[in-house]
C-alpha cells in the first residue's frame, strides 16, 4: 500500500510558520503533482514526505503507518532531486548500485536489477561514465535511474526538468509519463511550470504560501478555478480580471458593461463588487452590434503560428485575446471586441472566491 | 596586444629584473655554490685553506657513514607519525566542526590557534609542558596514576615529544583545509544516500572520502614538505638528542656544517635531501594524475 496522506500538516523553522496545516490525499499509484509559485512550501512538503524535514505537526501517513518519526529509508520512497544529486566520482553503474548497497543484495541481483534499469533508461551505453562526462538530459536519466533500482513504493520528483532546455524538457517528461504508465508508481511531484502539471498529473495541487488553494485534475483546475489565484497561476497567457459592479443584471466596470450569465442569475447581489474573469480565448473579434461586444483598440499584436495573441485596451482594462493569426487586425486598428458568456467566471473581488459554485 | 607586448618587451623585461635578480641572488646562487662545494673539501674553521676539489668524496661519506641514513631513518618515522595523526585528528576534527551545532564556528576558530604561533614559541611551551618534575602533562598524568615520563631526556620518548608538538601546531591546519573541502560539497548527495538508508559509515567511505581525496593529498603534501624540513620544534626541545634519537635531516645538515664546519659534507647531505624532495614532487604530481576527479 503507498497512498500518502497528509492531515492537518504543519512546518515551523523557529517561530516562522512555512506549511499552514495541508490535508491531502495522493491515492496509491496516482500521479501527483505539487504546483505553485517559488516560497510557496510544495518543496518543504515534499521533503517532509521524503523524510528529509521534520513535521512540526500534525500526520503524515504512508500505506497505513504514520511516518513523522520513521526514518527517510525506512519510508519506501526514492526521489529524484532537481540537481540530480548523482555522485560526481561514480560511474553511472557505480551510482546506481550504491542505491542498493543497503539492501545487501547478491552481486549477481544488484547487476541484474542495475542492467534492467539501465535498459529501460536507454542507459546501457552509458554505464562507465561518469557524471561529469553526460548531459543534462543523461544524467536526469541516471537520476531516475538511481531512483527506480530499489523498486520503491513512492516516488517523489523535485523540479527534476528545471535544469533541462526546453526541447529535452519535453522529451523527458514523456519518459516520466511512459514510466508512470508502465510501472504505476504512486508519484508525488513537485513544479512550478504549469505545463508539465498540465501534461503529467492525475491530480493538481495547487499550493500558495504555505496554503492549498485548490486540489483537482488538470481540467478542473483550468476550467473550474475555486478563486482567482488559481485562474491567474493556470493559463498562460493568464485570465483576464477586470473589477466590476452587479448593477441592473449587468456587470459594469469602467467604460464596459455585460450582461450577467444565465448561470449567475440569483447569485449576485445588486452593487456586489464582483472580479470577471476571462480567458484569452474567450473574447473574439465581432460586429460593434453583437451583445457582449465592447470597442477596442488593438495596441499590440503577438503572432505565434496558428494564433496571435492581441493586447487591447478596452476602456481602462489591458486584456489579452487569443485570435486566429489569420485576418488579425494591425496594431492601432479600432475593433469590437466579444465576451463569450459561457467563459465568463465570476469572483468575490474581497475573498478572491469563485462565485461559480 | 601584440602590437605594445613587441614593442614593450625590453619594460616587461626592466620590470621583472629586481625579481630576478633577488631570486639570484637567494636562491639560485647559494645553491649553484652549495653545488659547487658538496664537491670541495671546505673547512669553514679553516678559511684560508684551499676549497680542493675531492670528487664524489662528500657524497660517499654522507651515504656511507650511517648518521645520514639514520637522520633520513627519523625524519620518515617523524613524518609519519606526525602525518598519520595529524590526517586522522584533523579529518575528524573537520567533520565535527563542519556539522551545524552550537559554538562549532568559535570551536574552528580557536583551533587554529595552535597554527598561528612560531614554531619556537611552541617549542618552548612544550618544553615547559615536558619539563619532568615541574611541567604540567606529569602533573595532570599523575593523577590518573601514570608516573613521571622522561619526555625529553629519554630516547624512547623524545620523538613522541616532538610528534605531540607538531601534531598539535598542525592538526588544525589539516582540519581547516578538509573543512573548506567539506563545505564546498553539494548536500544533495548525501541526502539521496539518506533516503536509500546508507549507513553514515557507507557514506563517508564512499561519498565523502572519494570526493575529499585530492584536498586530503594536497595537504599531505604541503604537511610531508614542512616535516621534512622541521628544524625549530626540534632544536628547541631536544637539539636532536638525547644522543641522535631526534636527530632528523635538517639537523644533521646543521651538526656536519656549523658545528663540525664540514660545509662540503653538509652541501652534499642538502643535495641528497633534496634529490630526495624532487621525487617525493613527482610521485605526488603522478598520483594526482591518477586520481579519477580529474578526468
Amino acid at each position: 500500500m503507498s497512498e500518502i496522506t497528509l492531515r492537518n500538516v504543519i512546518k515551523r523553522y523557529g517561530a516562522v510558520e512555512v506549511v499552514h496545516g495541508i490535508d491531502l490525499d495522493v491515492e496509491e499509484g496516482e500521479f501527483v503533482v505539487l504546483l505553485g509559485p517559488s516560497g510557496c512550501g510544495k518543496t518543504t512538503t515534499l521533503r517532509m514526505v521524503a523524510g528529509l524535514e521534520d513535521v512540526s505537526d500534525g500526520n503524515l501517513s504512508i500505506g497505513e503507518t504514520r511516518v513523522n518519526e520513521v526514518a527517510p529509508k525506512d519510508r519506501g520512497v526514492a526521489m529524484v532531486f532537481q540537481n540530480y544529486a548523482l555522485y560526481p566520482h561514480m560511474t553511472v553503474r557505480q551510482n546506481m548500485e550504491f542505491a542498493l548497497k543497503p539492501l545487501g543484495l547478491s552481486a549477481k541481483e544488484v547487476a541484474r536489477r542495475v542492467d534492467e534499469i539501465a535498459n529501460m533508461l536507454g542507459l546501457s551505453e552509458l554505464m562507465a561514465r561518469r557524471p561529469a562526462q553526460l548531459s543534462g538530459g543523461q544524467r536526469q536519466r541516471v537520476a531516475m535511474g538511481r531512483a527506480m533500482v530499489r523498486t520503491p513504493d513512492v516516488f517523489l520528483f523535485d523540479e527534476p526538468l528545471s535544469n533541462l532546455d526546453a526541447k529535452l524538457r519535453t522529451q523527458v517528461r514523456l519518459e516520466i509519463a511512459k514510466l508512470h504508465n508502465r510501472l504505476g508508481t504512486t508519484v508525488l511531484y513537485v513544479t512550478h511550470d504549469q505545463v508539465e502539471a498540465m501534461t503529467l498529473a492525475d491530480k493538481i495541487v495547487i499550493m500558495r504560501d504555505g496554503h492549498i488553494e485548490q486540489v483537482g485534475t488538470p481540467e478542473q483546475v483550468y476550467s473550474q478555478p475555486d478563486n482567482m489565484f488559481v485562474a491567474t497561476f493556470i493559463g498562460s497567457p493568464p485570465m483576464n480580471m477586470i473589477p466590476a459592479q452587479v448593477r441592473e443584471r449587468e456587470l459594469q466596470a469602467n467604460g464596459l458593461a455585460l450582461k450577467v450569465p444565465p448561470r449567475f442569475e440569483g447569485r449576485l447581489a445588486e452593487g456586489q463588487s464582483v472580479t470577471i474573469g476571462i480567458r484569452p480565448n474567450g473574447l473574439s473579434l465581432a460586429g460593434a452590434e453583437m451583445p457582449n461586444a465592447a470597442p477596442a483598440r488593438v495596441e499590440v499584436t503577438e503572432y505565434l503560428g496558428n494564433e496571435a495573441l492581441l493586447d487591447l485596451r478596452v476602456g481602462p482594462h489591458e486584456l489579452i485575446a487569443e485570435v486566429p493569426a489569420l485576418g488579425r487586425p494591425a496594431p492601432g486598428t479600432e475593433i469590437s471586441v466579444q465576451f463569450d458568456p459561457d467563459a465568463i467566471h465570476l469572483f468575490d473581488t474581497e475573498t478572491g472566491a469563485s462565485l461559480s459554485r | 596586444m601584440a602590437y605594445i607586448r613587441k614593442r614593450n618587451r625590453s619594460i616587461f623585461l626592466i620590470f621583472l629584473l629586481p625579481a630576478i635578480l633577488v631570486l639570484f641572488l637567494t636562491t639560485i646562487y647559494p645553491m649553484l655554490y652549495a653545488g659547487y662545494l658538496s664537491f670541495r673539501s671546505y673547512d669553514l674553521a679553516k678559511p684560508f685553506v684551499p676549497r680542493v676539489f675531492v670528487g664524489l668524496s662528500n657524497y660517499q661519506n654522507v651515504l656511507t657513514t650511517g648518521d645520514f641514513l639514520h637522520a633520513l631513518k627519523i625524519t620518515f618515522q617523524l613524518m609519519a607519525i606526525t602525518l598519520s595523526i595529524q590526517l586522522f585528528i584533523g579529518v575528524g576534527l573537520a567533520l565535527l566542526v563542519t556539522q551545524r551545532l552550537p559554538g562549532m564556528s568559535i570551536a574552528r576558530t580557536l583551533l587554529l590557534i595552535p597554527m598561528m604561533i612560531s614554531p619556537v614559541i611552541v617549542g618552548l611551551v612544550w618544553l615547559f609542558l615536558y619539563f619532568p618534575e615541574l611541567g604540567y602533562l606529569n602533573y595532570f598524568l599523575s593523577y590518573i596514576g601514570i608516573g613521571p615520563i622522561s619526555w625529553i631526556t629519554s630516547p624512547d620518548w623524545a620523538l613522541w615529544a616532538i610528534a605531540i608538538a607538531d601534531i598539535w601546531q598542525w592538526t588544525p591546519f589539516i582540519m581547516m583545509g578538509t573543512a573548506a573541502a567539506l563545505t564546498s560539497l553539494s548536500p544533495e548527495p548525501y541526502e539521496a544516500a539518506k533516503i536509500d538508508g546508507n549507513t553514515r559509515w557507507q557514506v563517508f567511505r564512499y561519498v565523502t572520502l572519494p570526493q575529499l581525496k585530492p584536498v586530503l593529498v594536497s595537504l599531505l603534501f604541503l604537511r610531508a614538505i614542512d616535516a621534512f624540513k622541521i628544524y625549530d620544534i626540534i632544536f628547541v626541545l631536544t637539539k636532536g638528542g638525547p644522543g641522535d634519537s631526534t636527530e632528523v635531516l635538517s639537523l644533521y645538515i646543521y651538526r656536519q656544517s656549523f658545528t663540525f664546519w664540514q660545509m662540503g659534507v653538509g652541501a652534499a647531505a642538502s643535495f641528497v635531501s633534496l634529490i630526495i624532495i624532487v621525487v617525493l614532487i613527482t610521485f605526488f604530481f603522478k598520483s594526482l594524475n591518477r586520481d579519477p576527479m580529474q578526468s
